[in-house]
């Protein structure tokens, strides 16, 4: 994913069964506020989410990702501002063609898997035929035909956890909102997760999840966002991010002194690991100068570019909001 | 729409509302707690009118021997014991010894011996009253036959007190009251399951957390009207499968009659009790949504118990004077009328714009609950933990 934004055709599909939709349409959050009591947990929010986009929502706990989300499906009422699809404000018939899935995993533990997401489909306004045709065809992408007629209490958590995707998609959804879905995942589920968010964001849906893991964020999200105290501290795509931070450089000298520091003006020492050492440019600071100050010192080893991670860049974003 | 399309796997799309009963009912029918607790609630109605049909004493015809001369008694003392209301059969017994041995044994409860004028009545342990009286009317008019008495002078010496009544008791009346009450501890029994199942399928709504997923589709106010329809259906079932056993039993035993009630009499019970059920019911999920665990729903329901239990009381008091002001004024009030108009309307004529007012302030009411138990629902939903404050949940 290295690469930025692949630009791929987005097919135009028929929708769920509220209609179809035409491709291109956006998920619009615009300058959503949420407050409880004296707590600001949204604080004038904006994002959009374009068709076949998969968008990640990393931010501390607390920071507001889960009160965003549940506006959006109108679980929450926001105190200010709206949400927007399609250019049209979300209305109640709208938000039931959202798949979603909650923190707070949550189906009938007594309920038949087939039974279950042939009701959730039907509740979304599929009719029955449709429902159960839906429902078995998710529960074939799963591995779980044989258990169409289990409890779901009777599965293990991680086949729980696939069910409970399986509720959010079993009704064609025109936009899919995931609180935390790989929270609690195995590796393979996380591949499975992973593929299936592609597929549908592929399918020209809207996608936007919330996830702990940068790694994982980083890999599979076509943009990210990053949320602190209830605000969009940065959002872009991953390189759009990084290019927005700040340049690094990985020296290695071994003929320095234990407390060598470069000396250049805009430079600063970002870690010392033995003979390794890890620079930081300010913006417009000739990388050069660091190597010819490197340089003076004795022979170099290795003199390298590093691209941060999300992981850091999150720290440093996160460090800057609260400073 | 026919049956078809209403089943899972049809091809309309469906009324939420609709969705969310049919799920309810599907689950508690499939479930052996239905089965198991239906048959269980059967079987000990049955028993119990077996029971009191046991303990209420047989309504088996005595059993009395005349031997010897006495055998000139039977005619008389078969019509006495008829007019007397004692339901007999007598028999000639040959030998007397033989007789006592029968009287003994028990296959015979009264041996006659002696002559027709002074007859002597063996029994085991005691002599009905009725039987006595009947066997001394008839031994009496021999006496006044052999003093020489003509048989119509005997016949009018010997006839009863006649009685006249004032104000007969109809028996329909009663019934009619008794099928009154009936709603009234049906309408309990019903609130106690089924109330209290709808209570604790919203708390298990709210505990396993699929409420967030169902107000994401479906809206507050429709997601428990469907729960309360859902579950009242099936326990209108139950109850209707328990009813006709009892019916049954009834008949078959013989221990009471069956109500002769009209159909509107019927209908009108049944419309109570259903407005009744709703109302409650209704009232039960909306505080149930405060609460977070299952141990609490007793708790959180009983405020509302309280005008339950207030309705009954209030019965007692309004049935001296089923018109009274007390009466007339709690009847026509949302929390009291499904128990009280039922009752009332058994006990008296209930000019018909009480009937028309209490029902549209009960069905308004209950439609009011619904859309307070929603907006309840919906703000209470997310906080999970502590029970959450009435005017917190009001507010939002």
């Amino acid at each position: 994913m290295g690469q930025g934004r692949v630009v791929r055709p987005v097919p135009a599909i028929a929708g769920g069964p509220g209609g179809s939709i035409a491709s291109g349409t956006v998920l619009e959050i615009d300058q959503v506020s949420k407050r409880y009591g004296d707590v600001i947990a949204v604080d004038d929010l904006s994002l959009d989410v374009s068709a076949g986009e998969l968008f990640g929502f990393v931010g501390r706990n607390g920071a507001g990702k889960t009160t965003t989300m549940r506006i959006v499906l109108g679980v929450l009422t926001p105190d200010a501002g709206e949400v927007r699809f399609g250019g049209m404000p979300l209305t109640f018939d709208r938000r039931r063609q959202i798949g979603y899935m909650p923190e707070e995993r949550g189906l009938y533990p007594k309920m038949r898997l087939a039974d279950q997401l042939s009701y959730l489909g039907e509740l979304h306004g599929m009719t029955g035929a449709d429902a159960r045709a839906s429902a078995t065809r998710w529960l074939e992408r799963f591995g779980l035909a044989e258990r169409r007629n289990d409890e779901l209490q009777a599965l293990s958590l991680g086949n729980q956890q696939r069910i409970q995707l399986a509720a959010a998609l079993v009704f064609a959804p025109e936009l899919l909102v995931l609180d935390e879905p790989f929270a609690g995942l195995d590796p393979l589920a996380v591949d499975v997760m992973s593929a299936v968010l592609r597929e549908q964001a592929d399918a020209g849906i809207p996608v936007i999840f919330s996830s702990h893991e940068l790694e994982l964020v980083e890999r599979v999200c076509d943009r990210v966002g990053i949320i602190d105290r209830g605000k969009m501290v940065a959002s872009g795509t991953v390189d759009e991010l990084r290019a927005g931070g700040r340049e690094r450089r990985r020296v290695e000298v071994p003929g320095a002194a234990d407390d060598w520091d470069v000396g250049v003006p805009g430079v600063s020492l970002v870690e010392s690991d033995g003979s390794r050492r890890l620079f930081e440019l300010d913006p417009g600071v000739d990388d050069q100068a660091l190597l010819q100050a490197a340089l003076a010192t004795g022979p170099v080893r290795a003199f390298e570019r590093v691209e941060p991670t999300l992981g850091e860049l999150f720290r440093t974003v996160i460090g800057e909001a609260g400073a | 729409m026919n049956a078809r399309s209403l089943r899972p796997g049809g091809t309309r799309r469906l009324p939420t509302t609709f969705l969310v009963a049919r799920r309810e009912a599907v689950m508690r029918l499939r479930s052996r707690v239905f089965v198991g607790g239906t048959t269980v609630m059967a079987v000990l109605v049955v028993v119990g009118i077996v029971a009191a049909s046991l303990l209420a004493g047989r309504t088996t015809p005595v059993r009395v021997g005349f031997s010897g001369a006495s055998q000139a008694l039977e005619r008389s003392f078969t019509a006495s014991a008829a007019a007397l209301g004692a339901s007999v059969t007598v028999s000639d017994i040959a030998d007397v010894t033989a007789g006592k041995a029968q009287v003994t044994a028990g296959t015979l409860d009264v041996l006659v011996t002696g002559s027709s004028t002074a007859p002597t009545a063996v029994v085991k342990v005691a002599i009905p009253s009725n039987v006595d009286s009947a066997l001394y009317l008839a031994s009496e008019a021999a006496r006044l036959s052999e003093a020489g008495l003509p048989p119509a002078a005997v016949t009018s010496a010997m006839a009863l007190v006649p009685v006249e009544v004032l104000q007969p008791s109809t028996p329909k009346d009663t019934q009619n009251l008794f099928a009154g009450l009936a709603v009234g501890i049906l309408l309990w029994i019903a609130l106690g399951i089924y109330g209290s199942q709808v209570a604790q399928g919203v708390v298990e709504e709210k505990a396993t957390r699929i409420m967030e997923i169902l107000l994401a589709t479906i809206r507050p106010s429709r997601l428990l009207a469907g729960k309360v329809i859902g579950i009242g259906l099936v326990g209108l079932l139950q109850l209707t499968i328990v009813g006709a056993a009892a019916l049954v039993a009834v008949q078959v035993t013989n221990v009471a009659s069956i109500p002769a009630l009209g159909v509107a009499g019927i209908l009108g019970d049944l419309f109570w009790f259903v407005l009744g059920f709703l109302f409650y019911a209704t009232a039960y999920s909306a505080v149930a949504a405060l609460v977070s665990r299952q141990e609490e729903v007793q708790s959180a329901i009983a405020p509302i118990s309280i005008f339950q239990i207030a309705g009954y009381l209030l019965v007692y008091a309004a049935l001296p004077n089923p018109s009274g002001p007390l009466a007339t004024v709690c009847s026509l009030l949302p929390p009291f009328a499904p128990i009280l108009m039922a009752v009332r309307m058994a006990a008296s004529d209930v000019p018909f714009w009480q009937v028309g007012l209490a029902a549209a302030l009960t069905v308004a009411s209950i439609v009011g609950l619904t859309w307070l138990a929603g907006r309840i629902y919906a703000n209470a939903a997310m906080r999970i933990g502590t029970r959450v404050r009435f005017m917190d949940a009001f507010r939002g």
